[in-house]
């Protein structure tokens, strides 16, 4: 189970360590302990035993085994055996009269039939036959060690719950600033998209807070892009709304006055019309914003030159009720990959666009062919062209040549230009050498 | 009363001049901002609509050199700009309205007298003088209770020398006052159109300031 708290996972982190460390202090003390406690008890064995072999010179030869008094109540814990030529001569009250140890010289542990255990030391006296046995219960060392070990580990346990208080308030005061930053966010209205202050920030947070203002800055440009496309949208639409209105109350007012009347009716429908083109632009628009790139950019193949002669088709009765030419050539099929419905929305655009910014009787030509294997739709027109300063405003939403008397909204750049980026075309504006105004290039990718 | 209307989008200004003429204003509509500007500057207007989104000139930029000129013809913002700052933006840069498009004709040229009242002092929507009665939305003038019937140009005079009474009106800025573009003016038109209120009403109605131009008494029972 994962803490889900970065508190309580710092806090575990830092008893579990501090448990280890103490536990393996304790270990390392404890060993010690017991090294020094065999040495020095051990000392104190053979020292008895070298008392009692000083005194077994003095002791006057006897078949009476002394018995010698319990003085202490530890003294049962220890224990000596004297024997002389193999008699048992002197012992202590609690010692058996069978040797201690089968070892003669040095240190032994024993496992008695009591069930303790004993430590014994044997040495031989001054004289050979003398053999000297002291021991003691490895119980009384036991019970040394394990005062050793407490001593050590019952701190700890009053030690741990006031650690682990003192660690949860360090490790919340360190973890202040990110429940600041919390704090921050969370009391920040909606709209408001202005940097976190990186001022104050503890280094590991400022990552974080840079991506955090980072992401802040990118959607700010997105709700500004919105916005101002709400604006300009709003312009665009109410524009031609509010001359709608204007000319239905001139045709209202215009009492016996028919020229007037009529004047104004046809203004009106010709408004409803420009209304209505710019709401199914904003709605191709909106459409191309939510579709992917993977559902517009399919990978069935195109023909191209077909797409546009169905499209130059369905404008070519517009071009001829304005006496301009539109001319096609797409001798043969250009394949190119991308919806047929979303390329022939493209193309209309680019088309409609020459022809609706060109004279009267202006020459429309469009050309799709394959160039060094790329395939390549141009559009080019006899209108005006543009200025230089034009051309890089081209493609703004809603931008319009001033002075233009077309009734165009500049929607139809951004269609373009959109489609462009879905289907990886790269799309030049530039002078047409042939007709004099604008052409338009898009270039497809090799296949 | 002379109209600048600034609007580039061509079927709104049509509508816009056609609605305004229909309601008896003359209208003068220019399409961008340099033009707009320039027109504004001659001082011959009663009032402007003005768009802000023009080519060539913002209305904002063009509004803001007009009023660096001290000229303060009442000027109404028409626009399409309906964001609070937008408006007072417009208004604090000396904008006397801001209506949103679209717009009822009836209401802007009520909008419009109403501006054109406020910048001649005027509190109440009937001019008066004596027993003499002009009401600028009805078109109409009552003498002593009576409907008296005056031609366009007869009551478009009256109605300016009655909004600047007890001031002497040049027959210059009368003429200006009077035709929008486009009209030739007989150099005795405006004696002809005096003649015939002097014959409609009283002849004391209009006086003669001799060699400068002509007056309305301000009268003390005129408001």
């Amino acid at each position: 189970m994962r803490p889900r708290s970065l508190q309580a996972r710092l806090l575990a982190m830092a008893m579990g360590l501090v448990v280890v460390v103490w536990l393996g202090v304790a270990y390392v003390t404890w060993v010690s302990a017991r090294h020094e406690l065999d040495e020095l008890l051990d000392g104190h064995l053979a020292q008895a035993a070298a008392l009692l072999v000083v005194q077994q010179i003095e002791a006057e030869d006897s078949d009476e085994v002394a018995d010698a008094p319990s003085l202490h109540k530890y003294a049962p814990r220890v224990a000596f055996q004297v024997f002389h030529g193999g008699h048992l001569v002197m012992r202590s009250a609690n010692a058996g009269i069978a040797p201690m140890t089968n070892k003669a010289l040095g240190f032994a542990t024993e496992r008695h039939s009591d069930g303790g255990e004993w430590r014994v030391f044997s040495t031989r006296g001054t004289e050979h036959d003398v053999r000297v046995y002291v021991g003691e219960q490895t119980a009384s060392r036991r019970e040394i060690l394990r005062a050793v070990l407490l001593s050590m580990l019952l701190p700890m346990m009053f030690a741990l719950p006031a650690l682990a208080v003192l660690l949860w308030w360090a490790v919340r005061k360190g973890l202040d600033p990110m429940r600041q930053l919390g704090e921050v966010l969370g009391h920040r209205r909606p709209q408001a998209l202005e940097p976190v202050a990186l001022h104050n920030m503890p280094s590991e947070m400022r990552p974080m807070v840079n991506a955090l203002n980072g992401l802040l800055a990118r959607i700010e440009s997105m709700v500004m892009a919105e916005r101002r496309f709400t604006a300009d949208a709003a312009h665009e639409l109410r524009t031609p709304i509010a001359a709608i209105r204007a000319q239905a109350q001139v045709a209202l007012g215009a009492g016996s006055d028919v020229a007037q009347r009529d004047h104004a009716l046809q203004y009106t429908l010709a408004g409803c019309d420009r209304a209505t083109r710019l709401v199914e632009q904003l709605l191709t628009l909106a459409r191309l914003e939510t579709a992917s790139a993977a559902s517009a950019a399919s990978v069935a193949p195109v023909n191209l030159s077909m797409v546009t002669r169905g499209v130059a088709a369905e404008l070519a009765p517009t071009a001829m009720a304005r006496h301009q030419s539109l001319e096609l050539e797409a001798d043969a099929p250009v394949l190119v990959t991308g919806d047929d419905v979303l390329i022939g929305v493209m193309v209309r655009n680019l088309i409609d666009n020459a022809m609706r910014y060109s004279p009267d009787g202006a020459r429309v030509l469009v050309v799709v062919k394959s160039e060094a294997g790329q395939p390549l739709l141009r559009v080019e027109d006899g209108g005006p062209g543009m200025t230089d300063q034009e051309l890089a405003r081209l493609g703004e939403r809603f931008y319009r040549v001033i002075g233009n008397e077309q009734s165009g909204s500049g929607l139809g750049w951004s269609i373009v230009k959109r489609l462009s980026d879905v289907f990886g075309t790269t799309t030049q504006v530039a002078r047409s050498s042939a007709l004099g105004g604008l052409a338009v290039e898009v270039r497809w990718p090799h296949r | 009363m002379r109209i600048l209307l600034a609007e580039d989008d061509p079927m709104l200004g049509d509508g816009l001049r056609a609605g305004l003429r229909q309601l008896g204003f003359q209208v003068d509509w220019v399409r961008d901002g340099v033009a707009a500007e320039r027109e504004l500057a001659t001082g011959d207007y009663t009032a402007a609509v003005l768009d802000l989104g023009l080519p060539l000139k913002d209305g904002l930029e063009v509004l803001q050199g007009v009023r660096g000129r001290r000229i303060a013809t009442p000027v109404l913002i028409l626009t399409a700009r309906d964001g609070v700052p937008d408006r007072i933006r417009g208004l604090d840069l000396g904008a006397d309205d801001y209506v949103v498009k679209p717009v009822d004709l009836h209401e802007l040229g009520a909008r419009l007298r109403s501006l054109v009242r406020r910048a001649h002092g005027q509190t109440q929507d009937v001019l008066r003088s004596g027993a003499l009665l002009l009401n600028p939305a009805a078109r109409s003038i009552t003498l002593n209770g009576e409907v008296v019937a005056l031609s366009t140009r007869e009551f478009d005079l009256l109605h300016a020398l009655m909004l600047n009474a007890g001031r002497v009106m040049s027959r210059e800025q009368l003429e200006q006052q009077l035709y929008s573009w486009g009209y030739e003016i007989d150099s005795n038109a405006i004696e002809v159109h005096i003649h015939h209120l002097r014959r409609k009403l009283f002849p004391e109605v209009v006086q003669t300031v001799r060699g400068i131009g002509y007056t309305v008494p301000r009268l003390k029972d005129s408001t």
